[in-house]
């Protein structure tokens, strides 16, 4: 019993000694001027190329990111040949479906509305292989996935995925009501579904994967991303579209960089963080910081779908937190509950032990918990099968 | 028995005394012939040695008012020597060696043990037994350390020289270990000498009689009578003292800070070090270096320092003259070294001594003990995490010892009794082995054997195992040609090598490897040829071996290709010499130069690049092969050493240094710590040596009879062709390091201010310092611009620092340490914006090194709890206990920032946080 003590004292002492702190940390608002040039996406070869011109902001700007608008974009090749990208709101620009040489070197420029002129390097097209396959797996209490791909001429060697997941899911409570003008009335089949619903989102994290110590240009298994076993993505069925590129080892080392900075830091081996250059330059001031790294590729994209059904038997999938409520009609009208639309109603209270054919009161919760599309649409996605 | 024991210890005396030792016990007694009146006492003795071939030992200022009358014919010496004796204060002794011993009666001690002597052999004139029933009492006391009023007389009288020399080691009284740094000297007129790291001091004074006098560290200080004729021995035993209630009278090196040559540099004894309170209650020597003026590191839990704006790489550590490649263990929460096996730590950081070289910034050299040549004895600690344990002794005694020293961790099993889960998963243990042997072949030859191994295993993932090991040996051969010169021949290897396996995924299974191998032969030669000039020359080769990689597949599914980074070897060479030389008593000079050079040798790969523009994958031009032993890349240049004192008054002084050094060695490391993943890479052909440029000036003073230390020290340091990363450096497994490393130039200067009492009740050290280090990376014909070309603070750029060490002791069994540190938070590049690529909120950094992080402070406090002090018990042990970071102030350890979902968050991390009370048993018997 004793010695059952000390282990626990010792075991203290231990955490104490061992565990690190991890605390906020905020510094002093950082003012500057920081309306710097940020140039997103890339050159597709084979297709519509889109590029997304936007501002940074302060750290603590809360505004949605300053678009810059009406600058002239265009691809050019070495040889001269140029393709206007047109701009289609919100600092994105789009050109038509195009056709590159893979042998060319191709570079962005970029004229603002108020004349300052930014071009990338010009860089080589990568061809991008297939994606093999994308697999998945249910370990440790989470679906993993990952995806597969090789280069039988191990020429691609450097890859960056970038995915988006939809799923479908569904309201916490199915209804059969709806609130028009003080009543409460029965849907029909010309109201809208508001029980399933599909939502999508888009991956945060850089994903990159080189097989550069390899004998053979394959990835095999790189892990994507991991959904938890209660997540309401695999509550009924999830989809991910997987986006591959090939890249440059320049490209990868900005990328690999930009993740260093913003994805790894801070434990004790991890590098200090480092200035990020893109291959976009100022052409009038070579000191302006610009922000992106333009890369000229094919781009190759695989989707796949888990269903529920399809997972471990023992799972508990999500369950929606709702509670719900009942209002009576004796003492307040629906008018008074349901008009601000913040509730809505779910079914009917009729009185105990047949007391009666009209209802005398409405049970009710929050619209996020009768109405799924308050967080995605009730559209299904052409795709969706 | 006792009268056994007197004349034994009498015995010891007479040979410790340098007399010429060896009485046979016959004896002649020539007859001699002469007409000696009014003749001079010198005259008489010539013309008797003359006569009879017996040498003649007497005190010139004692009988030179002595005259002789006397009319001899064929008469015994001895009845001759009586009569011209008579009326005079004047004895004599005569021994089988034909010598003849004149004292004065006055000073009786002269005569006794030669009359001692002379009792085996012959009719003296003096009653022995009376004289030593007078003295032994006082002997006695004294034990074995040799007597403070016996006089030592040194060499052959007669002799004509003005000037003589003693020289001798100068040894522990109860271990025999050699003591470094005591400080020899006589007063008027003021003439001293320190020991050296063999406890040996040579020392040239006039011939006639002095008071010698012997401080150091920890020491009763003690002086010696002698009486120089010319060139002799004089070694010196030295009780240690024994704490005391009392004002303790150590004086440590007393007046060294004003009137020692050396500036820069601090000696830390161990006992020092033991006072200073550690996180795990461990004494770090590393730790306490740290908390010298000049001296930084990057963070808590890491014990790469940064000695005057230089980076961690550019420290040499010696242990006993190896080099060790990585100082500390468990992420460098431990410094390397048990503290049981150390005697003393040096630190160089400017005015570095021309036998050193090879790296800019300092030298740390770490000694261990000889161990105890008189009786077996041991020492340990049992503490949280660790616990060590020390064995030495003599194997032939008075000449052999033997050290031996361990040191584990149990945190591998304390890791396993925790709940949580990621920490049952991990490992982490290190241990690390000393041994020692010191063998004095005679009184001219003393051979040293080191051996040294460390080793770390820690794991912190599930799959990931980390492991490293340091590896050293070294032999040394001290010969002395004679008191005036002496040399030291060392060979050295050290190892360091580390592995990383992972085995989480079949496929990706591997093991990246990497080792270093230097072996190093040095020959240093030590010549005092007057008491104004002290000579270093020697010459040291080192051959070094590196493997900078190798990841090679670890289980037979792996797909990991077998990738080796080729090895490369080069050899480094260097021939120094220095003078020290006093002109005066007030200013004394040391000039030095040391000629390096290196070869990057073959067989090995090298990649050329289009000359004038950065060097990258794209701008490879070529490949050329090098066969074995073909040098790749030679380069060599002279260092310059330099440094001046003067004293302005008895108790201040003003020195100045310059000095140059070249480092041909580079670690490569991208992270803010230093890991145990960092690499060493050779010079070559795209790799150029560091070079650095010292200046140093400093004003030292000492108050109250030397007791408080003061001194002021500024300096101003340039550095060429440091490496500083580019972004996004890949360091591992790269085959061409050259293109992702920027070639950078460096200043930096600073002023270190420091109060030091080393005795007392209250003693410790306070220091502030104001430093800054500047790094540029703008050559853009070899790599990309960092920050626009313009200067930036370095990683460990603090420019305040404050540092207290305070030592107080109740009684002679209580004793409380209280330290204090603060300093400037270092520099830190901050997110200054953010922008969406795309879909994700991202961050964009300022310029490098741009803003800082929240200052550092820490209070600690440890209590020290000795058992009683009997002199006879089984073991003597004490408690230690101790606060580290008593405020609980949660220092900033890192600080970073993360884009999670849409939110930048800024984290900060602090490693220990909350106030860290430790235990530690040490025990020694």
């Amino acid at each position: 019993m004793k010695f059952l003590n000390w282990n626990k004292t010792i075991g203290w002492l231990m955490m104490l000694l061992v565990s690190s702190c991890v605390e906020p940390y905020s510094p002093e608002v950082l003012e500057g001027p920081n309306s710097y040039l940020v140039v997103n996406g890339f050159i597709n070869t084979n297709g519509p190329t889109t590029v997304q011109l936007i501002r940074t902001q302060n750290l603590k700007d809360e505004t949605p990111p300053p678009a810059e608008i009406n600058a002239i974009v265009q691809i050019e090749s070495e040889e001269g040949e140029n393709y206007r990208l047109w701009g289609t709101g919100n600092g994105n620009y789009t050109s038509s479906n195009l056709e590159l040489n893979p042998a060319s070197k191709y570079r962005l420029y970029i004229r603002t509305a108020i004349g300052k002129e930014y071009a990338s390097e010009y860089v080589t097209v990568k061809r991008t292989p297939a994606i093999d396959e994308i697999t998945w797996e249910p370990i440790d209490d989470e679906v993993q996935v990952y995806v597969n791909t090789h280069d039988p001429n191990n020429d691609t060697r450097y890859y960056r995925w970038e995915f988006e997941e939809t799923w479908h899911y569904r309201a916490a409570f199915g209804t059969g009501l709806k609130y028009v003008n003080g009543k409460i009335e029965l849907r029909d089949r010309n109201d809208p579904d508001i029980y399933n619903c599909w939502t999508s989102d888009n991956s945060t994290t850089i994903e990159l994967g080189t097989s550069i110590r390899l004998t053979q240009d394959v990835i095999s298994n790189y892990k994507l991303t991991a959904i938890p076993y209660d997540s309401e993505k695999i509550a009924i069925k999830y989809s991910i579209l997987v986006k591959q590129y090939a890249l440059t080892r320049e490209a990868y080392a900005y990328w690999e960089t930009l993740k260093k900075n913003t994805e790894n830091i801070g434990t004790l081996f991890d590098p200090l963080p480092s200035q990020l250059t893109g291959n976009i330059k100022s052409l009038s001031d070579p000191n302006e910081p610009v922000i992106g790294y333009v890369t000229a590729s094919t781009m190759q994209q695989k989707r796949i779908f888990i269903g529920y059904e399809e997972l471990p038997r023992e799972w508990k999938t999500f369950i929606p937190r709702c509670s719900i409520d009942t209002m009576l009609l004796a003492i307040s009208t629906p008018r008074e509950y349901f008009e601000g639309g913040y509730v809505m109603p779910v079914y009917e209270v009729y009185p105990p032990e047949g007391g009666g054919m009209f209802p005398i009161g409405y049970s009710y919760a929050t619209v996020d918990c009768v109405d799924c599309r308050t967080r995605g649409t009730n559209v299904k996605p052409d795709f969706w099968e | 028995m006792a009268p056994f024991y007197r004349n034994l210890f009498l015995l010891v005396l007479f040979f410790s005394s340098a007399i010429v030792a060896g009485f046979a016990q016959q004896a002649t007694d020539p007859l001699v012939t002469g007409n000696y009146s009014n003749a001079a006492f010198s005259h008489f003795v010539k013309d008797l040695e003359a006569q009879t071939k017996f040498t003649f030992y007497y005190d010139v200022a004692v009988t030179d008012s002595v005259t002789i009358d006397i009319q001899a014919t064929a008469q015994p010496l001895s009845q001759v020597l009586t009569q011209a004796l008579q009326g005079t204060e004047l004895r004599f002794a005569i021994s089988d060696q034909k010598q003849v011993f004149i004292t004065s009666e006055k000073q009786i001690l002269t005569s006794l043990p030669d009359n001692f002597f002379n009792n085996g052999s012959r009719g003296t004139e003096t009653d022995n037994t009376q004289l030593a029933e007078l003295y032994l009492p006082q002997l006695n006391k004294k034990k074995k350390t040799g007597s403070e009023i016996k006089l030592y007389e040194i060499g052959n009288a007669g002799s004509n020289q003005a000037k003589a020399n003693l020289a001798g080691t100068i040894r522990d009284s109860n271990t025999g270990e050699p003591i470094i740094g005591a400080y020899v000297y006589i007063e008027s007129p003021t003439i001293g000498t320190a020991s050296d790291q063999y406890g040996y001091y040579s020392i040239t004074l006039p011939v006639g009689r002095h008071e010698l006098k012997i401080r150091g560290v920890g020491l009763k200080n003690s002086k010696r009578q002698v009486l120089l004729h010319s060139d002799g021995k004089l070694d010196i035993e030295m009780e240690e003292d024994v704490r005391s209630l009392k004002e303790v009278l150590v004086e440590a090196e007393k007046d060294k800070n004003v009137s020692g040559l050396q500036m820069g540099m601090e000696r830390l004894d161990i006992r020092t070090i033991k006072q200073v309170p550690t996180a795990f209650g461990e004494t770090d020597i590393l730790r306490v270096v740290l908390t010298l003026p000049g001296v930084k590191s990057v963070g808590e839990g890491s014990t790469g320092m940064n000695v005057r704006g230089g980076s961690t790489d550019q420290n040499l550590i010696l242990l006993n003259d190896a080099v060790i490649y990585n100082p500390s263990h468990l992420f460098g929460f431990f410094s390397a070294f048990n503290p049981d096996v150390l005697k003393s730590v040096e630190l160089y950081k400017s005015a570095v001594p021309a036998r050193y070289g090879g790296r800019l910034s300092s030298v740390l050299e770490v000694t261990t003990r000889e161990g105890n040549k008189k009786q077996f004895s041991g020492a340990g600690g049992i503490g949280l995490l660790t616990s060590r344990l020390t064995l030495e002794g003599p194997i032939i005694k008075d000449k052999t010892s033997f050290l031996l020293g361990g040191r584990t961790t149990y945190s591998d099993w304390v890791l396993k009794q925790l709940p949580n889960k990621s920490f049952k998963n991990s490992e982490a243990s290190f241990y690390d082995i000393n041994a020692h042997i010191s063998h004095e072949i005679d009184s001219k030859n003393s051979v040293y054997f080191t051996g040294y191994l460390s080793k770390d295993r820690f794991k912190l993932d599930a799959d990931t195992l980390y492991r490293f090991k340091n590896q050293n040996a070294s032999i040394k051969w001290k010969h002395n040609f004679h008191n005036k010169l002496y040399s030291v021949v060392t060979g050295t290897h050290s190892h360091y090598s580390y592995d990383i396996s992972n085995e989480g995924n079949a496929v990706n299974a591997s093991t990246l490897a990497f080792g270093i191998n230097q072996s190093n032969l040095q020959v240093d030669l030590n010549y005092f040829p007057n008491e104004k000039h002290t000579v270093d020359f020697g010459a040291s080769s080192i051959f070094y071996q590196s493997s900078p990689g190798s990841l090679t597949p670890h289980s037979p599914e792996s797909l990991i290709k077998t990738d080796i980074v080729q090895k490369e070897k080069a050899v480094e060479s260097a021939v120094y010499i220095s003078d020290r030389y006093d002109i005066s008593p007030r200013l004394s000079l040391s000039v030095g130069l040391r000629y390096s050079m290196f070869n990057a040798l073959g067989p090995r790969d090298v990649f050329t690049y289009a000359p004038g523009i950065p060097k990258t994958e794209s701008s490879m031009t070529d490949t050329i092969s090098y066969s074995s032993g073909k040098a790749i890349a030679t380069y060599h240049g002279p260092e310059f050493r330099l440094s001046a004192r003067y004293n302005l008054t008895d108790n201040s002084s003003v020195k100045l240094s310059y000095n140059r050094l070249r480092q041909y060695v580079h670690m490569l490391s991208n992270t803010a710590s230093m890991s145990p993943t960092d690499t060493w890479k050779l010079s070559d052909g795209n790799i150029k040596p560091q070079v650095g440029d010292q200046v140093a000036i400093g004003y030292y003073r000492n108050f109250r009879a030397n007791t408080i230390e003061f001194s002021a020290e500024t300096y101003y340091k340039w550095m060429q062709d440091f490496l500083d990363y580019r972004s996004g450096a890949s360091i591992i497994m790269n085959h061409h390091i050259e293109t992702d490393v920027a070639n950078a130039e460096g200043k930096a200067y600073g002023l270190e201010l420091m109060v030091k009492k080393a005795t007392g009740k209250l003693n410790g050290w306070m220091s502030y310092t104001y430093s800054r280090t500047l790094v540029r990376v703008n050559d853009p014909s070899t790599s990309e611009i960092i920050n626009r070309g313009e200067y930036y603070p370095g990683n460990y750029d603090k420019p305040h620092d404050f540092t207290l060490i305070s030592n107080y002791r109740f009684s002679q069994r209580f004793s409380t340490s209280l330290n204090f540190t603060y300093s400037t938070g270092r520099p830190i590049t901050l997110p200054i914006a953010k922008y969406y690529d795309g879909t994700t909120q991202r961050i964009l950094y300022s310029d490098r090194n741009q803003y800082r992080i929240p200052d550092y402070y820490r209070v600690d406090f440890a209590m020290n709890i000795e058992g009683n002090h009997k002199m006879k018990k089984l073991a003597h042990s004490s408690w230690t206990v101790a606060v580290y970071n008593l405020t609980g102030r949660k220092n900033p350890y890192s600080i970073y920032f993360k884009s999670d979902k849409n939110t930048i968050r800024g984290y900060k991390m602090s490693i220990f946080g909350q106030p860290i009370p430790t235990v530690t048993y040490n025990f020694k018997f």
